[in-house]
């Protein structure tokens, strides 16, 4: 394939999984996810009680026959998805340790894929890259082409600054008029208390929210045995430590920064999932797409 | 401490080696691009405090570990003796204490204090390898090369001796060898078991020490001093107070001591005079007994020798007494009086003076040949007259001062004369129809004590009527009834100046009745009679005790052997040419008294000696090589070093994907 970041095999092995919206989404042409509205599908939705001006071709005579009361008789109406991706693009996402690849790099592999297999199944999709100091945005589009500005955008994408992960969560929040499944895909590099607050706007706005939290191992384990001098990937301040003195204090800043952000997203019923880049993000894909299958059937 | 290879303590320098090492590591960080730097400041704000001082915890382990190996490598030598602070020592200056009392031996088959000290001594000096080892010992007080610390039990300068101490003399003897020889690192280590009466912690020769150490600047001298004073076991002594003929017998003046008063206890003592033997018990009650045995002479009119001897204990250098005395000699006792005196009162005085014992001599001459008293030869004098003058009471002081007794008694006419201080002062007649009568007197001590088997002399029955009062600084012995002296007593070096204020005259009192002049005058002729006896005693060490030119030392008694090298030194009967001798040890040494450490401050105030007191018993060694501890203390650091450094780092776990809820 033209890029490093799309796997055929995978994409081949993971299309056998449709990409469901955990939420009733409201698309412009049918689909096959549900809306919140009534519409023509096969499945029964409900009863409601016949007001004039109803169309009497969907009175229910058998009903009328058995209680003498006209129902209407009203089926559940599919749609399509509208997914945005909105991609943390600030300079830490440039980090990797050994061999892995950056997280940007992984959340390259994720963000296509996860495009590549909407645009598939005749769902939207559509792209948002932040920092501080820029903000692409890719508006969703189920037209095949679609796919090959994605793809084109994040080959293009150079991690640099600091995040502006925030702002961009609050401008997606209030530039997508209808429901959509948002799917954040970042280090979460930020303050918990200010991402609970967008993701709090998102929710407010009746988006199913996702988010793949990256992290490299070494971030996690910070297993140093000498000192460093730690250059920050983002703004390039710089500080020497000895990491065997600091790592205690480092793991429960760390351990607080998760359990704050973990609780963010639980507050808002976000689908969150902490990756670390040596994972194959051929399995969490699966995980992904798998969690979100419906359980017994539709509803 | 000593160490023996002092110069590798310049490598202690490398204690600067992990903290240079540490400087240096924070210097040679590595740079890496970091994304999750909000934790990095976080952990880093939070990490200071406690985090720097274990790091700073770390660091002194690293480095005390380096000492401890530096210290370890230096060989140093450790034990309460030599303790901290020493540095490598040139010259021990060991002052040895060879007095009767260092002879002491704690337990049953153990070695006697002197002896330990000594094998304690020699097995430091082994670990001070290199270190010269000079013996001042208390015996010959002169400095001596000891060429190896293994010869010291083999010396007969560390030798048993019966020889006082004298630590003051010995540590002038120490700082002039020092002065001398001139080491730069030197130490003094006094063995001595304190006793008092050695070290003599008043003696102005203290001053002069510590004013001779300081004059030794710039060289270091240390001094320290074994205390060897632990007295664990009771132990008895015998002690000859006197040997003379009385009446075809040798009368012996005996007092046996005893530490402890451990209640009342028998113990056999045996005799020996003239090589023949003989026995008897004597109960002993509180810590001292004096006694009385009489030996039969059998006719033998000539000089003899022998010793009293206890069984052998815990000291067994005073467990025998020796003596000697001489040939049949009468006593001779000069009476002087002033002119004008009854009869009566000559022959009272007289008969009182020579009742007609055997071996007694009476010479009674006037005031105006009082020059004619043979002095040498005599061992009372009764001088009723005035006060003597001049030549005469030169003469007399002499004769006092070399073991001799003077009774005065009240001349009859007034006089201003004085003698020593002490003068006759008025006449002091009795109230009409009453008498002078006397109040009380030293039963215990003087010539009006009590009889060995207690009876008093008949002193209550004294009615005086007229007396002298005596004027002039003496000891009470008696007292009349209104506070003023009946008899008073003067000590005068080796002999005793008695004054008796009123006489046997019946115008004065009934003294002749009572016959308490009787006895108060034979037991002063006793008493008198000593200083010709006298020249058969002699105290181990001092001059006396040694022959003089021209005559030949042997040993008499078979009591022990003894060391002939030791002989000016050792206790026995000796034949000097003609002479016999008998030696003992010095009464000092049955003294209990013991230089305390406010003593010992005083004496050697500003010298900065240390004091290492240490039972006999034990046999650690004074001084032992420590390297093993700091060695052991090495690896409990780099064990806690380590343990600070590998602290357990708890795994992060990855908090579970939350589910969220649809």
């Amino acid at each position: 394939m033209k890029y490093d970041f799309l796997d055929a095999d995978v994409l081949a092995r993971l299309g056998a999984l449709p990409v469901e919206s955990r939420l009733a989404m409201i698309g412009n042409v049918v689909g096959k996810h549900r809306s919140p509205h009534r519409g023509s599908s096969v499945e029964f939705a409900e009863y409601r009680k016949y007001v004039q001006g109803d169309d009497t071709r969907r009175l229910d005579w058998k009903a009328f026959a058995r209680s003498d009361r006209y129902y209407i008789k009203e089926f559940e109406a599919d749609t399509n998805l509208r997914a945005y991706f909105l991609v943390d693009c600030s300079g830490s996402m440039n980090f990797a340790s050994g061999e892995h690849d950056t997280k940007i790099q992984y959340a390259r592999k994720l963000a296509a894929s996860l495009s590549y297999l909407l645009v598939n199944q005749g769902d939207a999709a559509g792209l948002s890259c932040c920092t501080d100091t820029l903000h692409l945005e890719i508006p969703p589009s189920r037209r095949p082409a679609q796919l090959q500005i994605i793809f084109d955008t994040l080959a293009n994408i150079v991690p640099t600054g600091e995040t502006g992960l925030i702002g961009a969560l609050h401008t997606v929040a209030e530039k997508i008029g209808q429901r959509a499944l948002v799917v954040i895909i970042s280090d979460l590099f930020t303050d918990p208390a200010a991402l609970a607050d967008a993701l709090q706007h998102l929710r407010f706005r009746k988006h199913d929210i996702s988010v793949f939290h990256l992290m490299d191992q070494q971030e996690i384990d910070f297993d140093f045995n000498r000192p460093y001098r730690f250059v920050d990937l983002e703004d390039g301040t710089s500080v020497v430590a000895e990491p065997n003195l600091i790592a205690e204090e480092y793991a429960a800043a760390l351990q607080e920064f998760f359990r704050d952000v973990e609780a963010a997203c639980h507050d808002v019923h976000a689908d969150y999932h902490l990756v670390t880049t040596n994972q194959n993000y051929e399995d969490i894909m699966r995980d992904f797409l798998t969690a979100r299958l419906p359980k017994q059937g539709r509803g | 401490m000593t160490f023996l290879q002092g110069s590798l303590l310049y490598g202690l320098f490398a204690l600067s080696i992990p903290v240079i090492i540490h400087l240096l590591n924070r210097r040679r960080f590595r740079t890496v691009k970091w994304a999750a730097m909000q934790f990095v400041l976080k952990a880093t704000r939070e990490s200071r405090g406690k985090k720097r001082l274990k790091q700073i915890i770390i660091l002194t382990c690293r480095a005390l570990a380096i000492a401890a190996l530096i210290f370890a490598i230096s060989r140093p030598m450790l034990g309460g003796f030599l303790g901290w602070g020493s540095g490598k020592i040139d010259t021990v200056v060991l002052i040895l204490d060879r007095s009767p009392s260092m002879e002491r031996r704690e337990a049953d088959g153990q070695p006697v204090k002197r002896e330990s000290v000594l094998a304690r001594v020699a097995t430091a000096m082994q670990e001070l390898d290199g270190a010269r080892l000079v013996l001042i010992d208390s015996a010959t007080n002169e400095a001596q090369d000891i060429p190896s610390p293994d010869v010291l039990l083999e010396l007969s300068t560390t030798g048993p001796t019966d020889a006082a101490a004298d630590i003051p003399g010995l540590l002038s003897t120490a700082i002039e060898y020092l002065q001398e020889a001139k080491p730069s690192r030197s130490e003094i280590w006094i063995a001595s078991d304190l006793q008092r009466t050695d070290w003599s912690p008043d003696d102005p020769r203290w001053a002069a020490f510590r004013a001779g150490l300081d004059e030794l600047q710039p060289q270091l001298v240390q001094l320290r001093i074994l205390s060897l004073n632990s007295r664990k076991r009771n132990d008895y002594a015998i002690t000859t107070l006197a040997a003379r003929r009385e009446a075809g017998e040798l009368l012996l003046d005996l007092e046996l001591t005893r530490e402890e008063d451990a209640g009342p206890a028998t113990l056999p003592v045996t005799y020996n005079i003239n090589g023949a033997r003989s026995a008897s018990t004597i109960q002993i009650e509180g810590q001292s007994i004096r006694f009385q045995k009489r030996l039969p002479l059998e006719g033998q009119s000539d000089g003899g020798y022998g010793w009293v001897a206890i069984p052998t204990d815990t000291n067994s250098r005073n467990n025998v007494s020796y003596y000697a005395f001489g040939a049949e000699a009468p006593a001779y006792a000069y009476y002087v009086h002033e002119d004008g005196v009854p009869d009566e009162v000559i022959e009272a005085l007289g008969r009182a003076a020579a009742p007609g014992l055997p071996n007694q001599e009476l010479t009674v001459l006037p005031e105006n040949l009082g020059h004619q008293v043979d002095w040498e030869r005599a061992s009372l004098v009764v001088w009723q007259a005035a006060l003597p003058t001049g030549p005469v009471a030169e003469q007399l002081l002499k004769f006092i001062q070399t073991g001799g007794v003077a009774v005065f008694l009240p001349p009859a006419q007034d006089s201003e004369n004085s003698f020593g201080g002490i003068s006759w002062g008025a006449v002091t007649e009795s109230a009409d129809g009453r008498y002078f009568i006397v109040k009380e007197w030293n039963h215990q001590d003087g010539p009006l004590r009590d009889g060995v088997d207690g009876t008093p002399v008949p002193l209550q029955r004294l009615r005086a009527i007229l007396r002298r009062e005596i004027s002039g600084d003496t000891t009470e012995l008696a007292e009349w009834d209104d506070g003023s002296t009946l008899l008073g007593r003067r000590i005068i070096d080796n002999g005793t100046a008695l004054f008796l204020n009123t006489l046997p005259d019946y115008s004065w009192s009934n003294l002749e009745q009572t016959a308490v002049h009787l006895v108060a005058l034979q037991r002063s002729l006793n008493l008198g009679s000593q200083r010709h006896g006298a020249g058969f005693f002699a105290i181990a060490g001092q001059s006396n005790a040694q022959p003089e030119a021209e005559e030949i030392r042997s040993r008499l008694d078979a009591y022990s052997k003894g060391d002939p090298a030791n002989a000016d030194y050792e206790a026995g009967v000796y034949k000097f040419g003609e002479r016999i001798v008998a030696v003992n040890r010095s009464s000092s040494e049955d003294s209990l008294g013991q230089t305390s450490n406010p003593d010992l401050d005083t004496a050697l105030a500003g010298t900065n000696f240390q004091l290492f007191e240490e039972s006999s018993t034990t046999g650690d060694p004074l001084v032992r090589e420590a390297w093993r501890a700091f060695l052991v203390a090495m690896l409990l650091l780099l064990i806690a070093e380590a343990l600070l450094c590998l602290q357990p780092r708890r795994p992060l776990a990855l908090p579970p994907t939350p589910q969220p809820s649809t």
